[in-house]
């Protein structure tokens, strides 16, 4: 159980990207946050796992609030939290094992990584982990020798090395073709599925949010604007959609069953 | 002035102060006034500073010409007659002055004439005077090519004189008396194998002071080596050895097939102690050979230039590691993404970076220079001096490829749970090694560049042996050290290629 309550961040040139937001998350529930670029999706996300610290506000997650840690309870906190970006972040120059293992550092005492060593254990659950993600073949290549959307399956496999009972996805699917984003929005659902995690996406595609939801909110300005149940937003039209979202709004096209379209926003 | 834009609604230009003639002349008299007159301002203040720098210069070369002359029109005529190039930049700035009254006639006519005669002008004229300054003589790369020559022939080719053959020296010799006594010196013993010298007589008088001639020795060699000069040498009872000469040439016999030689010397003067003067003495006259034997072997210079190779590769090693070694906390120092915190860190940003361009703008070897005071000649000062540039440069290029790193895989890293080590081995360092690792090669290839000139001033390495052999015209020896320079940096352009293409 994730609880937001009353979450600000300003930055220090002043400006408010988030504003008083508060929701909270239930365990197992798919969250789906949307919003125009800039309306501070990418900034609650990170105030979540504080790689942004908030100005005011609380996160309560398992009856602790993660705005009040330091140090290595903040670490440890940070572990169990799996997080997905936009553009990847992986280390291009560094193989996809090294990549994927890097998200076991949170368990790994210090003076081990600093020689580049990682437990058996880790590297038979690095070994799974690639083969779930039907990328076992790419082990010892280049991070970015890599597709785009192999890339994007090594960013979940480093965050499902942490074990998390949570995902973070910042817009996971933006930098990715259609066919590729309804992949890989698909395995977040079997992790939210099968595995029980909890998942907080950022998405831009209405249909992308109809087809994976189970929570919808929707931000303008920092603020939350919409909130919506999967019945609600299943029922959502396209003209509804832009009221709340803007005019930039975009289907991705009629997914794996519809012909596909090329879209503005991949290249974004 | 005009009326030329008077049915034009384009806004109408201010007229000019002054009547075109009268502009043209103002021209002629300050070039450029009569432009600024006629309101064209910043094309009269071009002309005034651009014919003013060019009448400066050609003032300056007309002194040049004619340095001893005293009054103006002197040092002209004289100028132009000893330096015909001086006429042809006459000629441009007069057509300039016209050309410049001429536009200013038109500015103050409000015709807006395109300045590209007139920069045309202005740029032909530095020509000249740069051509002139430069004493650029484009016929004396064809006259003089032949005397480059020789010298140009042997660095290209310099390798006789990286092998030797070992030399030595044979001599046979023969006892004089001084004077003759009644005691008669016995005749050199004949003697195998060895070469020996048979005087007739076995004594006699030396040459007086006042130039009555001394004894007359027939003197007849054997056993030397057949064609091979021999000097002839005497040893004076003070066992001074010095050669014997005739009208001021040193005397040189050349003993025929069978070694054996007969020349006929006049026993020479010499000044002795009062001491040693006197009495019975004994000279001995000998022949000497320098004979090449034994097997060739490596040369002087040779040995040498590969000891100072090995010493130049080694400066820039060491020049490239201690830069390495600093450049590395410096380049955190000066890179802004890391220092823009607070006004403490960014103050010491902006410290380093100054620093860093100050110490980098002065060449190695200026730097050589200083370190050569400090430290004494030799290589440690020219691995100083590569030191503290490549601190300088290595710390630059550093310093923007951390401020170029991805902010994306660290922030990644960071919310993995990984502590702040961590996330600089996993995220920083990947992303910097490469950067680092290629910039690193780049500076040790131009440290070796740089360490082989760097003995030019003292600074330790090959440079000091090319240039010392420069300058005794050894151009052979000269031409070993530039092939060894020139292995030296093609090999090291080589490897470093090849690492450089492992860590990009």
């Amino acid at each position: 159980m994730l609880e937001v309550r009353h979450l600000t961040k300003i930055y220090d040139d002043g400006t408010v990207a988030v504003n008083d937001v508060s929701f909270e998350v239930a365990e197992g529930d798919f969250l789906v946050i949307i919003g125009l670029s800039g309306s501070g999706k990418s900034t609650l996300l990170r105030c979540i796992n504080r790689l942004i610290e908030p100005t005011e506000g609380e996160i309560i997650w398992n009856g602790v609030d993660l705005v009040q840690l330091q140090g290595e309870d903040l670490r440890n906190a940070r572990r169990q939290i799996g997080m997905i970006f936009q553009h990847f972040n992986l280390v291009n120059r560094s193989s996809v094992l090294t990549n994927v293992l890097s998200g076991r550092l949170g368990y790994t005492p210090s003076w081990k990584s600093l020689l580049g060593r990682f437990s058996p254990e880790d590297l038979e659950k690095a070994t799974q982990v690639l083969e779930r993600l039907g990328i076992a073949d790419q082990t010892h290549k280049r991070a970015d020798e890599l597709s785009g959307g192999q890339q994007q399956r090594v960013g979940v496999a480093r965050a499902l090395m942490q074990e998390p009972t949570m995902i973070l996805a910042d817009e996971p699917v933006a930098s990715l073709d259609p066919v590729l984003a309804h992949s890989i929005m698909q395995q977040l659902e079997l992790l939210n599925q099968e595995d029980d995690m909890t998942i907080i996406c950022s998405l831009h595609y209405l249909d992308l949010v109809q087809r994976y939801a189970s929570n919808v909110i929707g931000l303008r300005d920092g603020e939350i604007a919409y909130r919506g149940s999967k019945t609600e937003i299943q029922a959502m039209t396209d003209d509804e959609f832009k009221e709340i979202y803007g005019e930039e709004a975009e289907r991705v096209g009629h997914g794996l069953e519809g012909e596909l379209q090329s879209t503005p926003e991949a290249e974004k | 002035m005009s009326n030329l834009n008077d049915d034009d609604n384009i806004e109408q230009p201010k007229p000019s102060l002054v009547p075109p003639f009268l502009a043209a002349f103002v021209s002629l008299i300050i070039p450029g006034l009569g432009q600024i007159l006629a309101r064209a301002v910043s094309r009269g203040l071009l002309i005034f500073f651009g014919m003013g720098t060019i009448l400066g210069l050609a003032v300056w070369r007309f002194i040049l010409a004619a340095p001893r002359d005293k009054g103006a029109l002197a040092i002209f005529k004289k100028a132009l007659r000893l330096e015909p190039f001086l006429i042809l930049i006459t000629l441009i700035i007069l057509i300039l002055y016209i050309w410049i009254a001429r536009d200013a006639y038109f500015a103050a006519m409000q015709i807006g004439s395109k300045p590209f005669g007139l920069s045309l002008l202005f740029l032909v004229v530095f020509f000249a005077l740069g051509w002139q300054v430069s004493e650029i003589n484009p016929v004396t790369i064809l006259t003089q090519a032949d005397d480059a020559w020789p010298a140009l022939s042997k660095v290209i080719w310099p390798w006789e004189r990286a092998i030797e053959y070992p030399e030595e020296f044979i001599s046979g010799g023969a006892n004089i008396r001084v004077p003759c006594t009644d005691e008669a010196l016995a005749p050199t013993e004949p003697v195998d194998e060895a070469p020996y010298v048979i005087s007739f007589p076995t004594c006699g008088e030396l040459t007086a002071q006042d130039g009555t001639p001394g004894t007359n020795l027939t003197i007849i060699g054997y056993n030397f080596i057949s064609g091979v000069e021999a000097g002839i040498r005497w040893t004076d009872p003070n066992l001074q050895t010095f050669r014997h000469r005739l009208e001021g040439d040193f005397v040189i016999v050349t003993p025929d097939e069978n070694g054996e030689f007969q020349i006929d010397v006049i026993m020479p003067y010499r000044l002795l102690p009062p001491s040693r003067a006197e009495g019975d003495m004994i000279w001995e006259i000998s022949a000497q050979q320098v004979s090449s034997v034994g097997k060739p072997q490596a040369s002087q210079e040779l040995k040498l230039a590969i000891e100072k190779i090995i010493e130049t590769i080694f400066i820039g090693m060491m020049a490239t590691f201690f830069g390495i070694i600093l450049a590395v906390p410096v380049s955190f120092l000066a890179a802004r993404n890391l220092m823009s915190g607070s006004q403490v860190t960014v103050s010491i940003y902006y410290f380093t970076r100054t620093i860093m361009n100050i110490v980098r703008s002065i060449e190695p070897l200026i730097w050589a220079i200083i370190f050569v005071i400090a430290v004494g000649l030799g290589p440690f000062a020219g691995t100083l001096a590569l030191t503290a540039h490549s601190v300088a440069a290595l710390g630059k290029l550093y310093s923007e490829s951390i401020e170029s790193i991805e902010r994306g895989p660290i922030e990644a890293i960071e919310a993995t749970g990984a502590n702040w080590l961590q996330t600089v081995v996993f995220a920083v360092i990947p992303q910097i090694i490469p950067p680092f690792v290629s910039f690193t090669i780049y500076r040790w290839d131009i440290n070796v560049r740089m360490s082989t000139i760097i003995g030019a001033v003292g600074g330790g390495g090959i440079g000091f042996l090319l240039i010392q052999w420069i300058r005794l015209t050894d151009y052979r020896a000269a031409g070993i050290a530039v092939w060894f320079i020139a292995i030296t940096v093609a090999a090291l352009d080589f490897f470093s290629a090849k690492i450089r293409e492992r860590f990009v």
